[in-house]
């Protein structure tokens, strides 16, 4: 907690929390505060450009470009917090489980992390889809069980510094119960590596919903949303060159923020900033990076590691 | 395409000689690279057991697939024999996966055409383009990673890391629409769209290729530039290139010889890592560019509930990370002498650093 009110004391902090809650307020009110029905077709105004009556022109179907974007919001940012909401679940429990719990636990997580690590999120997410179905749910799901090995790694590399702590193996000594050391010294140290992965996973997941809602993958078409924007406007290029611009500006401005966000939490974590292992090099990243190596534990995740329990 | 791939790779005096000019410096290390195929056939099985579940837990059967609502249980009986869907789920993954260690992934529930044959059609064109973007993202970033750390602080690393940032809040596939409409639409230098093999007409297949790559390479270049220029900056200060520095070696001599060999190992995992998410992109990127690839063949199989083919693109996609990621290993082993001598010398350095080496390795 102590971080994260440190951190709110930076003002690039405070920036990205007042984007980041306009972008909640549209994600809640958007549909209501669209000016025009975001599915109303107005085939006698097809891809205007701005005006005033539909100040972001409309699409190729004559629809209010504004409203989609409106309306958009909504869905995209539910199904990323959906999809990193489950990643949350199934991976910090197992990623504390498996420093905890003993070498079965820890070698089964382990090979089950570096199993989702390496499958690529569109093809498995395609994949999800097409054997259960094309639905908003569905594919949230297979983004969360490929964003979990991300929470699982970070989790546990926090944890597995604080097992070796001084004063964890001190409270260990005199008696404390697990549940007692989890909840009193580790989970206020995982947190603020939880926080800093959360800001960025929120991020990277509006990226993929992006790219899978261009596929068409999870939402049926005529229900507006960023990336389904951006695949309408693809066949309009020679017309409306500047198009795809609007709803790409609208990502760009959420994920940015929700980096910037990351990166005001770590730097005030201070001597955490070793706890949370392979950010410490890179000022801002995307989750690949941020997880350490997924099948390559010969040389970088060790020393990742090392770094975690000295520092 | 993928079986004989991944079974080649799988023993481990096979791999020896597969690096015969490397084995002497491999040699002095088979425990990590052992320890590597050990995980590469564990992932293997795990990924290909997940791979088999999504079909199982799929209410998709082949007569409601092809017949839709005409289907009567009779069909649904004598379709689901014909593809052997009435055995026990264990004797259907076992003779799934072995036949696919074979090469033989089922055939469509649709056109009745074999899925290796679909595969090894479709492969070649995300191989192509994303193997071109690696050399891309390794130029590119690579450059600007070493320009960033060589000038630390100065006005071309701001500058490398403003991009790098910019580009990290971006859908890759934004970048593959604003290069089309820059080159294509706007200039009309290249194509928008499509593909010609590259053992047709290497020129052309370049024509086509390269807006494609250069899109899906920028992503991986800003992760490895940041890496490159993290790693680097921490390697100039080391006191071995004081020395080297002090000894008269030119400066050039003492950043590719000594500081970008051990600088560049964390660049090359981070290389390794961005495989999937390449691969992952480019079938966003076919979409954009209309280019026949694996991405066609999954998103018609989805649409369809043709879980064969879904099946067998899921799989091979994963054969492809999984020897990228070892070709990453064997690269890592060979370039860092560091690197082969982990295990023997971090035990007895203490209890912390042994079990945290032990939790990193396994």
């Amino acid at each position: 907690m102590r971080t994260l009110r440190r951190a709110w004391r930076l003002r690039s902090a405070r920036i990205a929390l007042a984007v980041l809650a306009l972008v909640a307020l549209l994600a809640v009110a958007g549909g209501a505060l669209a000016p025009h029905d975001p599915l109303a077709q107005h085939p006698a105004d097809m891809l205007q450009g701005p005006s005033g009556r539909h100040p972001f022109g409309t699409d190729y179907l004559g629809r209010d470009v504004l409203s989609r974007l409106l309306a958009g919001t909504g869905l995209s940012v539910a199904g990323a917090i959906e999809a990193v909401g489950s990643a949350m679940l199934l991976g910090i429990v197992p990623g504390i489980a498996s420093v905890w719990l003993g070498r079965t636990v820890e070698w089964t997580a382990q090979r089950a992390a570096d199993t989702l690590m390496i499958m690529p999120f569109t093809v498995f997410a395609i994949a999800v889809v097409g054997a259960l179905g094309n639905g908003m749910h569905q594919a949230m799901l297979a983004l969360g069980v490929l964003f979990a090995p991300l929470y699982f790694r970070v989790t546990r590399a926090a944890a597995l510094g604080l097992k070796q702590a001084q004063y964890v193996e001190a409270a260990e000594l005199m008696g404390a119960s697990r549940r007692w050391i989890l909840r009193t010294h580790v989970w206020s140290k995982v947190l603020p590596t939880v926080a800093v992965t959360t800001a960025q996973a929120v991020g990277q997941a509006l990226l993929v919903v992006a790219s899978l809602t261009f596929l068409g993958l999870g939402v049926q078409p005529p229900a507006p949303t960023w990336g389904g924007m951006l695949a309408s406007d693809l066949g309009y290029l020679a017309q409306q060159p500047w198009a795809p611009l609007i709803p790409g500006v609208a990502i760009m401005i959420t994920v940015g923020a929700l980096n910037i966000l990351a990166d005001a939490i770590r730097d005030s974590s201070g001597g955490q900033e070793q706890a949370s292992p392979a950010e410490a090099p890179l000022p801002a990243l995307s989750p690949p990076a941020a997880v350490g190596s997924a099948l390559a534990p010969v040389v970088a995740p060790k020393e990742v590691e090392d770094r975690v329990t000295t520092g | 395409m993928t079986a004989p791939a991944s079974t080649s790779v799988l023993p481990p005096p096979r791999k020896g000689a597969w690096l015969i000019p490397l084995a002497r410096r491999l040699g002095a290390a088979p425990r990590p690279l052992g320890r590597v195929l050990t995980t590469t056939v564990t992932v293997f099985l795990l990924a290909s057991l997940l791979t088999f579940a999504l079909g199982a837990l799929s209410e998709a059967n082949p007569a409601a697939a092809v017949l839709g609502d005409l289907a009567t249980p009779a069909d649904i009986a004598r379709m689901e024999a014909q593809f052997g869907l009435d055995r026990p789920l264990y004797a259907q993954y076992l003779s799934w996966l072995s036949h696919a260690i074979g090469g033989d992934l089922g055939v469509s529930w649709f056109t009745g055409v074999p899925v290796a044959d679909s595969v090894a059609e479709a492969l070649p064109v995300d191989l192509s383009i994303a193997g071109l973007a690696l050399l891309l993202a390794v130029f590119i970033g690579g450059g600007a990673g070493i320009a960033a750390a060589l000038n630390n602080g100065g006005r071309i690393d701001r500058t490398v890391t403003l991009i790098c940032s910019v580009l990290a809040t971006l859908p890759p596939f934004l970048i593959g629409i604003v290069l089309i409409v820059v080159f294509a639409v706007q200039l009309g230098a290249l194509p928008t769209g499509g593909y010609i093999p590259i053992g047709e007409n290497p020129g052309q297949w370049l024509r086509y290729a390269i807006l494609p790559a250069f899109a899906l390479s920028l992503d991986a270049a800003a992760s490895l530039a940041r890496q490159l220029r993290t790693s680097l900056v921490g390697a100039l200060r080391e006191n071995y290139v004081t020395g080297a520095q002090m000894r008269g070696f030119s400066a050039r001599r003492v950043l590719f010889g000594h500081v970008l060999r051990n600088a560049a190992g964390p660049a090359l995992s981070v290389l390794g890592m961005s495989v999937p998410l390449i691969l992952g992109g480019a079938v966003v990127t076919e979409k954009i560019f209309n280019l026949p690839g694996i991405a066609q063949l999954s998103l018609q199989s989805a649409e369809q509930h043709d879980i064969p083919v879904i099946q067998g693109t899921l799989l091979v996609t994963i054969c492809v990370v999984l020897v990228a990621n070892i070709a990453v290993n064997a690269a890592l082993a060979a370039l860092n002498p560091a690197a082969r001598r982990p295990a023997g010398t971090r035990t007895g350095a203490g209890d912390v650093t042994a079990s945290s080496g032990e939790g990193g390795t396994r």
